[in-house]
């Protein structure tokens, strides 16, 4: 469902998502993300990144946790790529693509 | 305005902006899924529901309340159920067009005290059809009949698998604070329901807007209707929640060659026809002078309470109230619309004079609305349709249910009713799911050979007459 990645040379953290981000999904991932995503107060040392290349379905709980997320990261330190179309378009319709730093 | 008013906007239009995002993805099973839950739950709680409204606001009669809630759940339901709203909705090969349903967005629905949980379930019903997140502003005097309605309706939803947050609401107890959701950005669409000045807040706030307008519905009985039934069918409508659906009749019409037959049926049928003096109580209590338009204190009560209000002595058991007005417009008036028990009656010499005080009614603040005619003479009902400004014409048919559809025809079910532009509304329909979706249309090549086949020059030359270029065009070779 999510695989982590940590690149020291560039230090960049990466989530890999696999699969639907329904409310059930996000529910049972909470746990893990908040273990394993290296946030810190004020502005994250690291960069991080959600990639999305294999996600077909994002519920509004996993657009709140990016949201959650990238608050915490700071600005410029939080970005999800790779969308598919779909789900970039559902980034669209939020209105938080920019916020998100959706590419 | 307030900061706290702002904050409190946005935070709405943030939840209903995530929750727009989610429902983009559903595809058609999962969304008739919630449909079908929200229906099966609204149409569960009816009778309770309808007796919180009437309690509640104080108007109307709770068992037709009940009718209002079967409309607003199982017959908005059936006529829904089996309608395309996601992805392809129709492709045809031999125009090349594909259409693709996409959903608005956050749809801000307003909610009238008069029919306040039919409506609530109408609109969340037509937007979660079309994958429309829904903010229900209720009136204030129907706030928690509106409220148990939303919450009933928004369990069902989410344990059907619905986004979070598709139904919110928030009471109109500020006019600031709806005029702020009414032009936030985020909003998509204003489902406006509700009075000339509410639907103008709507039209006016710069989002879309699919309004209503008043109605002042006039009745022509023709020399050929069946007078009888006529009459019981007017009574059934315009006492049906005591007169509170604005579709009601207003005014009935006859010629002088029918008048008294007219009157002895409305008499036996219990009815009571107001003298001149008892006129005069009746409009104090029933229009405001200042505004000329009829007080609120009246509005979906029954003619006892009319009578005890106006200090007249009417039979018991009267169903209806008739004043035989000698003219139409603020001299008179009730001959404006009046949401209650209470008909105005004129008498005509002739047919023309007749149909012309209809379309005079017809202007008197009911302009696109809907009109009604009773008669067997199909020129005149096809006469009297094309002179009146309405987007419902009812024939032989009581105007209360029949134009809110499905029990006596076959328009939509529906509880906004579109006045188009006489109204100052943008259509003159029934209006249901299908008008809360965006339709895509997808235009494959199809060269027009009309276009391409004749000499596109000409057009350059204007020593060519119009009659020349278009023999050119048109040739057959």
């Amino acid at each position: 469902m999510v695989n982590f990645n940590y690149n020291p040379e560039n230090k960049t953290f990466t989530a890999t998502f696999v699969g639907r981000m329904d409310t059930l999904a996000v529910e049972k991932m909470n746990e893990v993300m908040s273990v394993n995503i290296p946030l810190s107060e004020g502005k994250s040392k690291d960069k991080i990144i959600f990639d999305l290349r294999d996600v077909e379905y994002i519920s509004s709980s996993f657009i709140r946790i990016c949201v959650s997320i990238a608050k915490q990261a700071g600005q410029g330190q939080f970005s999800i790529v790779h969308c598919q179309p779909f789900v970039k378009k559902t980034f669209k319709i939020s209105g938080l693509d920019d916020i998100l730093n959706v590419t | 305005m307030s900061d706290n008013l702002l904050e409190k906007a946005n935070e709405i239009l943030d939840k209903a902006q995530l929750a727009a995002a989610e429902f983009h993805q559903y595809n058609q099973e999962e969304t008739d899924r919630i449909v079908e839950a929200v229906f099966k739950a609204g149409f569960k709680n009816r009778v309770k529901l309808a007796k919180m409204a009437q309690e509640e606001t104080g108007m109307g009669i709770w068992e037709h309340k009940v009718i209002k809630n079967v409309l607003g759940t199982q017959l908005v339901y059936e006529s829904i159920r089996n309608e395309k709203t996601v992805g392809v909705i129709s492709s045809d090969p031999r125009t090349g067009i594909t259409e693709i349903a996409q959903p608005l967005g956050p749809i801000l629905a307003v909610i009238p005290v008069t029919n306040p949980t039919s409506t609530s379930m109408f609109k969340i019903l037509i937007c979660l059809k079309s994958r429309n997140p829904i903010i229900i502003s209720a009136h204030r005097g129907a706030a928690k009949s509106c409220a148990e309605t939303v919450r009933i309706c928004y369990e069902a939803a989410l344990e059907a698998g619905a986004p979070e947050d598709c139904i919110q609401m928030i009471s109109s107890g500020s006019r600031e604070f709806t005029q702020l959701i009414m032009g936030h950005p985020k909003i998509a669409l204003i489902l406006a329901t509700g009075g000339t000045g509410l639907v103008k807040a709507a039209y006016s706030s710069g989002n879309p807007a699919i309004g209503v307008g008043p109605g002042n519905v006039p009745v022509f009985i023709d020399e050929s209707a069946d007078i009888p039934f006529a009459v019981k069918n007017i009574i059934s409508s315009k006492t049906f929640d005591n007169g509170t659906i604005c579709a009601s009749e207003q005014a009935i019409v006859v010629m002088k060659t029918i008048e008294q037959k007219v009157r002895d049926e409305f008499e036996k049928q219990h009815c009571y026809f107001l003298d001149p003096e008892e006129i005069k109580k009746v409009e104090k209590i029933a229009i405001a002078e200042e505004s000329m338009s009829m007080s609120p204190g009246i509005v979906g009560q029954p003619v006892a309470v009319i009578a005890q209000k106006a200090g007249i002595d009417v039979p018991d058991g009267t169903k209806i109230l008739l004043a035989k007005l000698g003219g139409i417009g603020k001299e008179f008036p009730l001959s404006i619309e009046v949401l209650a028990p209470i008909l105005a009656f004129y008498s005509a010499d002739d047919y023309h004079t007749a149909v012309n005080m209809c379309i005079d009614l017809n202007y008197l603040g009911g302009i696109g609305h809907s009109a009604c005619i009773y008669a067997n003479d199909e020129k005149r009902i096809m006469e009297y349709a094309g002179l009146l400004n309405a987007g419902r014409i009812l024939v032989n048919t009581p105007t209360s249910q029949g134009a809110v559809g499905y029990f006596y025809n076959l328009l939509a079910p529906s509880l906004t009713l579109g006045c188009g532009t006489g109204g100052k509304n943008i259509t003159t329909e029934n209006n249901t799911a299908k008008n809360l979706i965006n339709i895509q249309r997808v235009s494959r090549r199809k060269p027009n050979e009309l276009w391409f086949s004749h000499d596109q020059s000409a057009y350059y030359d204007e020593s060519l007459s119009t009659d020349d270029i278009m023999k050119e065009y048109y040739k057959n070779h």
